[in-house]
């Protein structure tokens, strides 16, 4: 549990946004070998599902909620996620440099 | 919105329909013929159903205040708690499978609690997503007809599986269906230890730990064989060392019980 804490102090913190299903940015920067907390800002009143099969992520956002997903340390290279109730255009991608 | 539905209720169906089906396909192989076991009745299966859709409700209507517990990771640790429960659940229902009847008869309260706790908390977890779904679609009046004819065919496969699964566990001899059945909820309990982790780190209650193989060349998780093997045995193309390890624990916890080792005698 100390580890946890003192990590989660550590861990740089990005936001997402879901509008009109849609991610804000699409695109999410993140430096290599770090753990990262991003907080997802469900602004729609539906609700949307975060998922990722590379980085093995998987959470559910009730509409008009925020909520937390830690990820990493990750190796350089590009994630793809998407939102599993309207994947249709709810697409993003975690870029590692 | 109709394949979406489709895939998306099937995902959560799945588990839980092949898990009934497997833990019916053991009950039926219990009986005078086998030391010491006795027969589940129905009614067990059918009420642990019923209370596993009204927790499903339950869960989607908590789910925003539960997402904000615990610094908004509330979802992760009840899930992870239930996940544990579950083999928990599993262990006790094997183990009182058997023991209970070694007993004087008398209602079989044990096994069959231990039955629809494991049954419940499992509809729990992956119907919520369910209500959670269609109650958002039911917003956008043109979503409504093509996501509900997807959940009517996603729960007619999911079922459909189950039920094919059953009857292909049941088509062996005895002995045959016991251990796979056995060997089956091993490797159920083994994928609900590993996603425990899985989901303890997504919150950062647990520390990261190194990427064991990576097998997504060989099968990646979201084809039809990687989705049916993640709902059966939980297969996972990148998994991590705490989540082998404790995926390890808890198959060797349900091969602990005296009934696993009876039908390997």
């Amino acid at each position: 549990m100390l580890i946890a804490t003192s990590a989660r102090a550590a861990a740089p913190e990005l936001t997402l946004v879901i509008r009109d299903h849609l991610f804000f940015p699409s695109t999410l920067e993140v430096p290599a070998g770090q753990k990262v907390r991003i907080l997802i800002d469900n602004q729609d009143p539906t609700p949307e599902e975060f998922e990722s099969y590379p980085l093995n992520r998987e959470k559910v956002i009730p509409g008009n909620t925020k909520t937390v997903v830690f990820i990493g340390p990750l190796q350089p290279g590009e994630y793809p996620f998407f939102g599993e109730f309207y994947p249709k255009t709810a697409q993003g991608k975690v870029v590692v440099k | 919105m109709f394949l979406v539905a489709v895939i998306l209720i099937l995902q959560e169906i799945l588990e839980a329909a092949l898990l009934l089906s497997v833990l019916l396909a053991v009950n039926q192989q219990m009986g005078p013929h086998l030391a010491g076991t006795r027969k589940l009745t129905l009614h067990w299966y059918a009420a642990a159903i019923v209370t596993g859709i009204f927790g499903a409700a339950l869960f989607a209507w908590a789910m925003p205040t539960v997402s904000e517990w615990f610094d908004y990771v509330g979802q992760e640790v009840i899930n992870a708690l239930m996940h544990l429960v579950v083999i928990g659940g599993l262990y006790t229902h094997c183990l009182l499978l058997q023991t209970n009847a070694r007993q004087t008869p008398g209602p079989h309260i044990g096994a069959g609690v231990a039955l629809i706790v494991v049954i419940t908390l499992s509809i729990t977890r992956e119907g919520a997503e369910i209500f959670l779904y269609i109650n958002g679609i039911i917003g956008t009046p043109t979503a409504v007809t093509p996501a509900l004819l997807g959940a009517g065919l996603a729960g007619g496969i999911g079922i459909s599986a189950g039920i094919l699964l059953y009857y292909s566990l049941v088509g062996f001899s005895r002995v045959v269906t016991l251990r796979i059945g056995l060997v089956l909820l091993a490797l159920f309990a083994g994928n609900m230890a590993a996603q425990t982790i899985l989901l303890l780190t997504q919150a950062d209650w647990m520390p990261y730990t190194p990427q064991l193989w990576d097998t997504t060349g060989l099968l990646t998780e979201y084809s039809v064989t990687g989705q049916l093997l993640y709902a059966l045995i939980g297969y996972e193309a990148t998994p991590s060392l705490a989540q082998a390890v404790s995926y390890v624990t808890a198959m060797l916890l349900l091969a602990s019980t005296p009934l696993f080792r009876q039908s390997w005698r």
